[in-house]
């Protein structure tokens, strides 16, 4: 496959992230998702395009298998059956270490957090961009800087995970899987505990990229406060394992 | 292996933060560890050496006194009660922050980032491993042997004699020796407690078991290997 355009006006380790997949490919399809691992089920499958610029949330139950779609996504688990495209590149047959390359075109927010314990939120929200890009150390540093601005994380900067409340919790892990501005972001369970207007801010942060144009966004979850639901383009609810449209 | 692939994959700030890393853990592994290597170093070389030089007196043969410092405690027991010493401390600690960072979840999230685990937790801490393990050798080596002249000299040797003795047994084998157990026992610390941990799957109380397996392990590595080192330096 070669570098898309993108590819081309990137440099370095980064660049290699858009290496893999084809320009004008859907960010995320789901294609034939087999969701209900059990003996009796009704053969329905899950299938789901996120198109660029759109936020899609896909909300069901906790057994409904709503909670696999983003480490599926990602690449971390594959489903018994179908596949998953992200960009057009079939992220569960790539080689590891393309996929951990690939994956640097994703941000991404696991259930809970993930945030790392001994680290402060500010070096967490530092970690892909030290690890995962070519930036220099003064770049990091820069770019750090006005993540934690944007989060309204200064104030909480040098706290560890566990000394931050959930909020800023939740904040600092948005922030770090937006830290290389992907055009991607898969979300698991984001607004748990928090607030409506604490999750209408995170999202709207969430999809927005450095330029001010939309990326797209695809959230998973048990259930969606209405505030939320005004700022999302879609919302499909996981029935008997197959995608049912619901009204945003 | 897949440590020395993940060391050529370091960005350039991923460098800088994985030498600050390193240099946390040598502090930790070594700077820290120096107090105990120093007090078993003297004591064990004190003990040693006193009892020998009395046993060898009678029949008329400190002469060998060179010969058991040199062979017995610098080249064998050295390595081996340095490197136990520093999987008591750092092997443990290792294992379990491993497999702690398994259980949150951490290992998956830096995997999901497009980070390589190996770079960022298991590469910094087998380097910092072997640096630390070479060099508290080096410290147990030196402190032995100032420790052995005051084992002798309680038998009455001079220091004259006693350096003599042991400089005349010295060779650059010895040195060399040092050097390699320092790379094999200090990457058995950290490879070893890093599998057992990140191999943890059901929950944190896994983590103790985890640590049990990564310590008893390396352990396991370094006896054999010292045994590899005896027959590789006979042949």
């Amino acid at each position: 496959m070669k570098p898309s355009a993108r590819a081309r006006a990137k440099s370095g380790w980064l660049a290699q992230a858009y290496a893999y997949g084809r320009e004008g490919a859907p960010p995320l399809v789901y294609a034939g998702i087999d969701l209900r691992d059990r003996p009796d089920h009704p053969d329905r499958r899950f299938d789901l395009s996120v198109l660029a610029g759109t936020t899609v949330v896909a909300i069901g139950d906790e057994d409904s298998g709503v909670g696999d779609l983003g480490s599926y996504a990602l690449g971390l688990r594959q489903p018994i059956a179908g596949r998953v495209e992200v960009f057009g590149a079939p992220v569960g047959a790539l080689p590891y270490y393309d996929l951990l390359m690939f994956r640097r075109r994703i941000g991404y927010h696991p259930v809970g957090d993930g945030l790392l314990q001994n680290l402060p939120l500010r070096d967490n929200v530092a970690l892909p961009l030290r690890f995962a890009s070519d930036h220099r150390l003064a770049e990091v540093d820069g770019r750090v800087g006005e993540l934690m601005e944007s989060f309204r994380l200064r104030a909480v900067a040098g706290l560890r995970p566990a000394q931050a409340n959930e909020e800023d919790r939740r904040r600092a892990a948005i922030a770090r899987a937006v830290a290389l501005d992907p055009d991607l972001v898969v979300l698991e369970a984001p607004f748990d505990g928090l607030t409506g207007r604490a999750a209408q801010d995170l999202l709207d942060k969430a999809s927005r990229r450095d330029d001010g144009s939309r990326r797209a966004v695809f959230v998973t979850a048990q259930d969606l406060v209405p505030s939320v639901r005004r700022l999302v383009d879609r919302v499909i609810k996981l029935v008997d394992g197959a995608a049912v449209e619901e009204t945003p | 292996m897949r440590t020395a692939v993940a060391a050529g994959r370091l960005t350039r700030a991923g460098r800088w933060v994985t030498v600050r890393v390193l240099i946390n853990q040598i502090r930790f592994t070594a700077l820290q560890a120096i107090g105990l290597v120093t007090f078993l170093a003297a004591i064990l070389s004190f003990l040693v050496i006193s009892q020998t030089v009395r046993q060898l007196g009678r029949v008329g043969a400190t002469d060998l006194i060179g010969t058991v410092i040199v062979v017995a405690v610098i080249r064998e027991l050295g390595p081996l009660l340095t490197a136990l010493i520093v999987v008591s401390r750092s092997g443990t600690a290792i294992a379990a922050e491993m497999a702690t960072n398994r259980v949150l979840g951490e290992v998956t999230a830096l995997e999901a980032m497009g980070i390589d685990p190996y770079i960022y937790l298991v590469l910094p801490r087998m380097l910092g491993a072997i640096a630390s393990v070479a060099a508290l050798m080096i410290v147990f080596d030196a402190v032995a042997l100032a420790s052995g002249y005051f084992g002798a000299a309680l038998s009455g040797m001079a220091f004259q004699r006693y350096t003599g003795i042991v400089l005349t047994t010295l060779s650059a084998k010895d040195v060399w020796l040092t050097l390699a157990k320092g790379l094999v026992f200090g990457g058995a610390v950290a490879l070893f407690p890093s599998y057992h941990g990140l191999a943890v799957k059901a929950g944190p109380t896994e983590i103790p078991q985890a640590v049990t397996r990564g310590v008893v392990a390396t352990i396991v590595a370094i006896f054999v290997s010292s045994a590899v080192f005896v027959v590789v330096a006979a042949g």
